[in-house]
């Protein structure tokens, strides 16, 4: 070996450097494929996840139930403390949910009166979540939801208690949903009871941002934040969290979603799915002032005759 | 039959992979999420980076390659970027390994956090320069760091537990020949 590997130097040696060179060139591009056309490499990411990950399964939901289990143990040693806590707070709770009970009693009363039909479109899939992202960077979770089950890109998806993100990225079997707090989130929202439009834009931070509100004076931390279903995003109304006046002045929302324990996710049916049509289509601001109501075609043929 | 020697070589690239794989599975468990929690130390460019100045012949630089990748596309991470410079940093250390040379500890840690550095460095440079908006440097940095001190267990376990270790002169292969 050691008589041989002089002779072999001259000629691997340059062929090896080439052969690198070569392949660190092709995974460079790879990265400016992806970043350049991102959705085309994000779908292949999407296939291959959805390829492999099911695959751990078996593994993932069991590992994950056993090691929360283990944290339930530790939570034990406060376990009179938090009894008390839940004591108190029970009773709290059962003067709220009287009079819950009769606001809905109410309501139902009031629906009925008024011949309301809730949106049937408005069902739900629930997925359970396999895996997270796996990057400090990025805030996503994988569920066990996807073509298979109708899932569409752009759904909302909830935990119960409020707006978790949106699914982008759907595999057969799998689907990828972007939370709030990741850096490639932004959700139209509207903050009551001001009304004000505001953008919420993920920042990888545990609260995300609330950018492009309309006029912040009138935003108070405590003020509810809900998706405004602008833009055809989301339904409008889901509850999304609480303003709160972040460590640096800023205004930021915190989630309602319970963000430590994502375990079911509840994915809303709630749009046939936005298909872009055209290339870099304009956006231009909706004029001023309400919409005109669409004329029935043939209630203008009457009219221009 | 099949050479000693060949057969070694592939059993550890099989066991790199799996290693790989179980990194992958403990990081995609949703345990935590929440966001602003502190990143864990990069495993994978650790144990490559061990393993490569024990035995470079185990990892060739298309192994490096496909491993990467697989964990840039799983950890959803943008694709081919660190897989390149984990390629080149390994490269690197490749070519100043010396063979046969019994190496202190100490400027090998040296010489590997350098690279590791530079690595991270690198990435976040260029990420910032494309404007990927998931770049956070201070994350990175403190990623970097984590990964330099984890790099001592890392060289431990290839050491004991893997039992990748430095071919020495006096060492003959399984053949019974002189390596």
């Amino acid at each position: 070996m050691a008589a041989d590997r002089n002779s072999e130097l001259d000629y691997a040696r340059p062929i090896r450097r080439i052969l690198i060179g070569g392949l660190v060139f092709v995974l460079l591009a790879v990265f400016v494929l992806w970043r350049v056309d991102s959705p085309r490499v994000e779908r292949f990411r999407a296939a291959l996840v959805d390829a492999v990950v099911p695959s751990f399964d078996w593994a993932l939901v069991p590992v994950t139930r056993t090691a929360r289990l283990i944290e339930g143990f530790q939570s034990y040693a406060r376990l009179a403390e938090q009894n008390q806590e839940l004591r108190r707070e029970l009773r709290q709770m059962m003067a709220w949910k009287e009079a819950a009970l009769q606001l809905e009693q109410e309501n139902a009363k009031l629906l009925d009166l008024n011949k309301v039909r809730l949106d049937p479109r408005l069902t739900h899939v629930t997925g359970v979540v396999l895996a997270d992202s796996g990057s400090p960077f990025r805030q996503s979770v994988l569920l066990n939801v996807g073509a298979r089950d109708g899932i569409v890109d752009g759904w909302a998806t909830t935990d119960g208690l409020g707006l978790v993100g949106r699914i982008a990225g759907v595999g057969k079997t799998t689907s990828r949903v972007i939370l709030l707090t990741d850096s490639n989130s932004r959700i139209p929202v509207t903050i009551q009871p001001s009304g004000q439009r505001a953008v919420l834009a993920g920042d990888n931070s545990v609260a995300p941002l609330l950018d492009f509100i309309e006029d912040p004076a009138q935003v108070r931390p405590g003020d509810r934040v809900v998706s405004s279903g602008d833009g055809g995003m989301f339904p409008a109304g889901l509850l999304v969290g609480h303003v709160a006046l972040g460590r640096d002045q800023r205004l930021r929302a915190r989630l309602a979603a319970e963000y430590d324990r994502l375990e079911f996710l509840r994915v809303l049916r709630s749009h046939a799915g936005e298909v872009i049509r055209d290339a870099g289509g304009l956006v231009v601001p909706a004029p001023i002032g309400p919409a005109p109501a669409p004329i029935p075609a043939a209630a203008q043929e009457a009219g221009d005759g | 039959m099949v050479d000693p020697l060949t057969l070694d070589r592939w059993l550890h690239r099989l066991i790199f992979g799996a290693v790989a794989g179980v990194v992958v599975f403990v990081q995609i468990l949703p345990l935590e999420t929440r966001a602003e929690i502190l990143p864990g130390p990069e495993w994978m460019l650790c144990l490559t980076f061990a393993w490569l100045q024990r035995r470079p012949d185990y990892l060739p630089p298309w192994l490096i390659a496909c491993v990467f990748l697989m964990l840039d596309l799983l950890l959803m991470r943008p694709p081919g970027l660190f897989t390149a410079l984990a390629l080149m940093g390994a490269e690197f250390l490749r070519a100043r390994q010396q063979v046969s040379v019994e190496t202190p500890f100490g400027p090998e840690w040296m010489l590997t956090g350098g690279t590791i550095g530079g690595v991270f460095l690198v990435y976040g440079m260029v990420l910032a320069l494309f404007g990927v908006p998931e770049m956070q440097f201070g994350l990175l940095a403190v990623q970097a760091v984590l990964t330099v001190l984890a790099y001592p267990l890392v060289a431990l376990a290839t050491r004991y537990l893997f039992m990748v270790r430095r071919v020495t002169p006096g060492d003959l292969d399984p053949r019974g020949l002189r390596r």
